[in-house]
């Protein structure tokens, strides 16, 4: 999604959230992600603003206070979270682990391809198809993408072929590469 | 295929560790912006590992040593070895385009100052070059309103206009606000027509 991403050219005007809109965001953050009820406070402390940058695509990115990129997401789609906070706790999606080959394609951009999760040095949790989850690699200790499945676990293993899960945001891309908004 | 793939344990369910405080602190490398052990993926790979033993010389020595044990390992186990090289040869005839092209850096090209007539006997002053050395124009132009008193704008991708004759005191001003300009790097480019 963030490919092509710059940040002079996609990024429209920011906004601070209302507190209604805020507490929609608060329990929907709560809803997809796992174990993060006692660390939403430090990600998103209450009583500071919640910043929300409009930009092209329907692509919204909310931020917190000092402009750190938290979430974004598309039109009224999930919220998937930005690596530099996937990095800070890593618990809050699944793991899908890809083989060492596979790392390089992943972080040029592609999407991740069955085999490349289903190979010796790959290793999945089970999932569901379109689940937000966490891409690590073979012998690294943190994400590289968040994904975007498009079949489930089971599938993955009984077809073996073609796109697993969607590449939404790498290392290095457009999104990654984005300043602190003012 | 999927028979054996199937046999394998699928991961837990990650979940926080009791021993670990979050947020974990992550350590991006100073040339390439990503954690330090994807440096290896990036082109300038070389020029991360000067940046790694400059300034985390810790980390570096690991980096060494994981080396260093990886070698040992491959030696005692001959074809292993063998087996490795020639997959690197693969790897280089399959390569090329998930290869990620190195950014060329802007260099620094000087900064450029005019004037310009505006209305017979008003100037503004035009500043070139301000984005080269990575300072965010809008912040630029506030200061200098603030500065001066006066009016100040982006003009274009990077040029801003101070409106009166302010070129005398840029040269001062602008290495005392931004540590990386040299007052020699201030170039006085005459009145534009």
């Amino acid at each position: 999604m963030f490919k092509k991403f710059d940040e002079s050219e996609n990024v429209g005007n920011v906004n601070i959230a209302k507190s209604s809109v805020q507490k929609g965001i608060r329990s929907q953050i709560l809803d997809q992600f796992n174990h993060i009820d006692d660390y939403l406070d430090q990600i998103l402390p209450k009583k500071e603003p919640l910043k929300i940058v409009k930009c092209h695509e329907h692509i919204e990115l909310l931020c917190n206070q000092s402009g750190e990129i938290l979430f974004f997401r598309q039109r009224d789609g999930p919220l998937f979270p930005t690596l530099k906070l996937l990095h800070k706790y890593p618990f809050i999606l699944p793991h899908m682990q890809v083989d060492k080959g596979a790392i390089r394609f992943v972080l040029s951009g592609a999407n991740i391809m069955c085999p490349g999760l289903t190979s010796p040095g790959a290793q999945m949790t089970k999932v569901d198809k379109d689940q937000i989850v966490a891409i690590m690699a073979e012998g690294k200790q943190h994400a590289l993408a968040v994904g975007f499945t498009k079949l489930s676990t089971e599938e993955i293993l009984s077809k073996n072929k073609g796109v697993g899960v969607d590449n939404i945001h790498f290392l290095n891309d457009g999104l990654w590469l984005m300043k602190p908004i003012k | 295929m999927a028979a054996a793939a199937e046999a394998k344990p699928f991961l837990e369910l990650a979940s926080p560790q009791p021993s670990v405080k979050y947020p974990l602190k992550v350590t991006y490398c100073g040339e390439c912006g990503v954690p330090v052990e994807y440096c290896e993926n990036y082109p300038n790979y070389e020029k991360c590992k000067l940046w790694l033993e400059k300034n985390m010389p810790k980390e570096f020595e690991k980096l060494k040593l994981d080396k260093a044990s990886a070698e040992e390992e491959g030696g005692a186990d001959g074809g292993k070895d063998k087996e490795e090289g020639e997959e690197k040869k693969k790897r280089q005839t399959r390569g090329g385009k998930a290869m990620i092209k190195a950014k060329k850096k802007i260099e620094p090209q000087g900064i450029k100052l005019w004037t310009q007539t505006r209305g017979k006997k008003k100037k503004v002053t035009i500043v070139v070059g301000l984005a080269s050395y990575e300072i965010d124009l809008k912040e630029a132009s506030k200061f200098f309103a603030g500065k001066f008193s006066c009016g100040s704008s982006i003009a274009g991708e990077d040029e801003i206009v101070i409106q009166g004759d302010v070129k005398d005191d840029l040269f001062d001003i602008l290495p005392e606000k931004w540590k990386i300009i040299d007052e020699d790097d201030i170039d006085d480019c005459g009145e534009k027509k």
